[in-house]
């Protein structure tokens, strides 16, 4: 006994030693991992702010020459009437008041003409300004008052630039200290010569506000210098127009990079530099204006960009160490006292009964009779959840309304109770919103828009929502990343999806709607990952194609769902059920919806009566175009099926009917026999060796042998004691395609 | 169907029209059962005419096909069309017959 005692202490004690040993190796990993992540979020975070902030240099770059364009087109296109108003030297002043009159951003204009232009006037220049309060415009001439024009830059750099030439920014001492620039460009007579320097006075007032627009980030500022390198718009507006970027350079301990920051400016480049200051750094990115040679430029101190993440990871690296010292303190608890194991064990029932009660609510929350149509015939339908050992976010639910079936199937990411709670909401969305919408793409939105609204926990849906007219066939259907559901005609095939995003991923997304019209006999199975997913000890999946497989035999929707979780169950033993797996299947059984293309022949047990079913194969391919070659190999296996029937269902000397249903659709043939004799099942024969030497090969076998090769599936059944022997063949047609 | 059996010395000739199917089968069946209890020469099976056979006119020619090896006679299957020829191949009939 105390031997037993002291080796179970020895294992507790290594089991211990083990845990603290994986929660260290944790704790290692977890901040490792956080460091990295840290560094390359740094890293793009990094990245899309020199995106931004040359993208918003850009954006500036346009305003502004937006208004410099308009004032030289506003120049170019009045250079005709400075040019037709020469001979008569006082017209000039029309041209200089029209120029201020009709621009809205041109305060002044001249028409300075060159020096002995005209004999009599050695200096002439007609000059019309506007005061920018009152918009009166003034006229006056500018060499009467002594100012010698000839010799300023405008006047100078406007005679030779053809295109014309953006001056230096300058005050405007008599408006009121206005920052101004002036365009000017040459003007020439009709023999060709250049006769005078017309000029546009635009006051700079708008530049603040262009750059206020480019600012980022709460401390970031941009800045624009002139070609010379006066500063022409800063924070500190003190700097404006009184100092140069040659000047502000040498107040920075960075001399280097100021260096190059001045260089580039004065130079006219584009690019971006790290100027570093006694604590940190910014990023300050620059791109030139070409013609007038300014400079843009904007400041990011390094610490604006990344500040949130700094934050953000100390916070994740706090809680994983909180989280890791709280499983150390846990251990250790455990530890010494074996009894606080027990209770956390009676926890754990008590939070089960309470999930237990959840699963419940959850439950009556879903339509569960089936049928659940009892007094219709147009429409069967099956569900089911098996819910995972929690309480999960499967759902599904239909309803008609208006002869209209109304249904859906989703599945919430993740599990537990808030995954339920978003389920819940989903349906009662579904519910409230396909009330009074039917189109399924409608619903869908509205569903997407409620649940972004309300999703402050990162949940998503995938989700799958019908409307089926259960009058014409008429489907109409929205997947919102929801498994793609199978439809069952002739043959079994996935439902054409487009698959869109889950719900509550992006607001506003249009999902896009699909539709097709489905007939009599025709089925849809929908269902969750619970099923592709259900895994095996061995951690292999059960798939689409086992579940495909199933639905290729006929059977009623509840057998349908069944057999499928029959052949899961098999499928996945001991291995614990890990997701929620739900199933819905829909049999539209619509009578006056049978496909227009369907025949019947009935024959008595006599062989005579092939004859009569070698006449119906050849009306049905005569009907649908198939070519000679498949029908005669139809007609061999349908030969083959119902000679097989006529021999051996009824007892010698009895009478009994075989039924021949067939009915063809676009891209397949279907043959359905039925009869009342006794159970006999073809397909659970053994296959033909058909490779024997002639001494082993039996005589019988060759029919159901030919019936298997010849169509691509048959499926037996055996209901209200009825053989339902079913052929499926795929069809070319004889017209080309 | 039509069934025409013509002897030449140790040769029979069985020519075929029309279709051999499970009705026409029983009958031909019957009419060639002397044949395959004497099947000690060469059995020609002349299908140029036959437009369709089904497993049951298959098991007549298998039957044939058995008793000769059985007796030491020979089996020949001539002029089958595409389609037969195609029943033949789902069938491993190619193999066990000579085809001429």
């Amino acid at each position: 006994m105390n031997k037993q005692y002291s080796l179970s202490k020895k294992i507790l004690r290594r089991e211990f030693w083990t845990g603290m040993l994986l929660l260290v190796v944790a704790a290692v990993t977890l901040e490792a991992t956080s460091l990295a992540q840290f560094f390359f979020t740094q890293k793009s975070v990094t990245e899309i702010a020199s995106k931004r902030a040359e993208e918003n240099l850009e954006n500036a770059k346009v305003d502004i020459l937006n208004i410099l364009n308009q004032v030289e087109t506003a120049i170019h296109n009045d250079i005709w009437m400075v040019r037709a108003c020469l001979p008569i030297r006082d017209t000039i002043w029309k041209v200089t008041e029209h120029v201020v009159k009709e621009n809205p951003s041109i305060v002044g204009s001249t028409v300075a003409l060159v020096p002995g232009y005209y004999p009599d006037r050695p200096l002439f220049s007609p000059y019309s300004f506007k005061d920018v309060e009152t918009g009166e415009i003034t006229h006056k001439t500018l060499a009467s008052e002594g100012y010698d024009y000839p010799s300023k830059q405008w006047f100078i750099e406007g005679l030779t630039h053809e295109e014309g030439f953006w001056s230096e920014p300058y005050l405007d001492v008599g408006g009121g200290d206005i920052m101004m620039t002036t365009f000017s460009m040459p003007v020439r007579d009709y023999e060709g010569r250049i006769a005078a320097v017309i000029t546009a006075d635009l006051s700079l007032d708008w530049l603040k506000s262009v750059f206020d627009d480019v600012v980022i980030y709460p401390e970031a500022f941009s800045m624009l210098f002139s070609r010379e390198g006066q500063i022409m718009v800063s924070p500190v507006e003190t700097l404006v127009m009184h100092n140069t970027i040659q000047e502000v350079s040498k107040q920075f301990t960075d001399t280097a990079a100021m260096r190059d920051f001045t260089d580039a400016v004065l130079s006219g480049k584009s690019g971006n530099l790290k100027v570093h200051g006694k604590k940190s750094f910014s990023h300050v990115y620059f791109a030139p204006i070409e013609r007038t040679g300014w400079s843009m430029s904007i400041v990011i101190p390094n610490d604006q960009i990344l500040g949130d993440i700094r934050k953000h990871n100390r916070i994740i690296m706090l809680f994983q160490l909180i989280g890791l010292l709280m499983l150390v303190l846990i251990l250790l608890a455990a530890h010494r006292n074996q009894k606080k194991y027990k209770k956390l064990t009676e926890n754990e029932e008590k939070m089960e009964q309470e999930l237990e009660i959840a699963r419940g609510i959850q439950m009556s929350m879903i339509p569960k009779t089936f049928p659940p149509f009892p007094e219709r015939n147009d429409i069967d339908i099956a569900a089911t959840i098996v819910p995972a050992k929690e309480v999960g976010g499967d759902l599904y639910d239909f309803f008609i309304k208006d002869e209209h079936l109304y249904f859906c199937i989703g599945d919430v990411s993740g599990k537990g109770v808030p995954a339920s709670l978003v389920m819940a909401m989903t349906r009662s969305l579904f519910r409230a919103v396909s009330s009074h919408e039917k189109s399924p793409r409608h619903i869908v939105n509205v569903l997407n828009e409620s649940l972004t609204d309300m999703n402050e926990n990162d949940y998503f849906v995938t989700f799958f929502c019908g409307v089926l007219d259960l009058s014409n066939g008429h489907l109409r259907y929205c997947n919102a990343g929801h498994n793609t559901p199978f439809i069952l005609t002739d043959s079994v095939k996935k439902l054409p999806i487009v698959s869109n995003l889950p719900l509550g991923i992006v607001p506003d997304y249009d999902y896009q709607e699909q539709d097709t019209n489905i007939i009599y006999d025709d089925a849809l199975f929908l269902y969750t990952d619970g099923v592709t997913e259900a895994e095996n000890i061995d951690h292999k999946l059960f798939g689409e194609k086992r579940a495909e497989t199933i639905l290729h035999t006929r059977r009623s929707p509840q057998d349908h769902l069944n057999t499928i979780y029959a052949s899961i169950e098999k499928f996945v033993g001991e291995a614990p059920q890990s997701d929620d797996l739900t199933m819905l299947f829909i049999h539209f059984t619509n009578e006056s919806l049978r496909n227009p293309s369907q025949w019947r022949l009935v024959l008595r047990n006599d062989i005579k009566q092939i004859d009569r079913l070698t006449e119906f194969i050849d009306m049905i391919a005569q009907k649908t175009g198939i070519d000679p070659d498949l029908t005669l190999s139809v007609n061999l296996a349908l030969e083959e099926a119902v000679a097989n029937v006529i021999q051996y269902a009824y007892p010698e000397g009895t009478e009994g009917e075989i039924k021949v249903d067939a009915s063809a659709r676009k891209d397949s043939i279907r043959f359905t026999i039925s009869d009342t004799g006794q159970e006999f099942d073809p397909t659970a024969t053994p296959e033909t060796d058909i490779s024997l030497g002639l001494e082993d090969r039996q005589i019988g076998g060759l029919g159901i042998h030919l019936v298997r090769k010849i169509m691509d599936r048959v499926s037996y059944k055996r209901e209200d004691d009825k053989n339902i022997l079913t052929l499926t063949k795929t069809i070319r047609k004889n017209n080309g395609s | 169907m039509e069934v025409k059996i013509e002897k030449n010395e140790d040769i029979t000739t069985v020519k075929f029209k029309g279709r051999l199917d499970t009705p026409a089968s029983q009958e031909v069946a019957a009419t060639l059962l002397p044949i395959q209890e004497n099947a000690a020469g060469t059995i020609i099976l002349d299908c140029e005419e036959l437009e369709y056979i089904s497993s049951s006119g298959l098991r007549i020619f298998l039957s044939l096909r058995k008793a000769a090896a059985t007796k030491g006679g020979k089996v020949i299957v001539k002029s089958i069309n595409a389609s037969i020829r195609n029943v033949f191949m789902m069938t491993g009939f190619l193999n066990l017959f000579e085809i001429a």
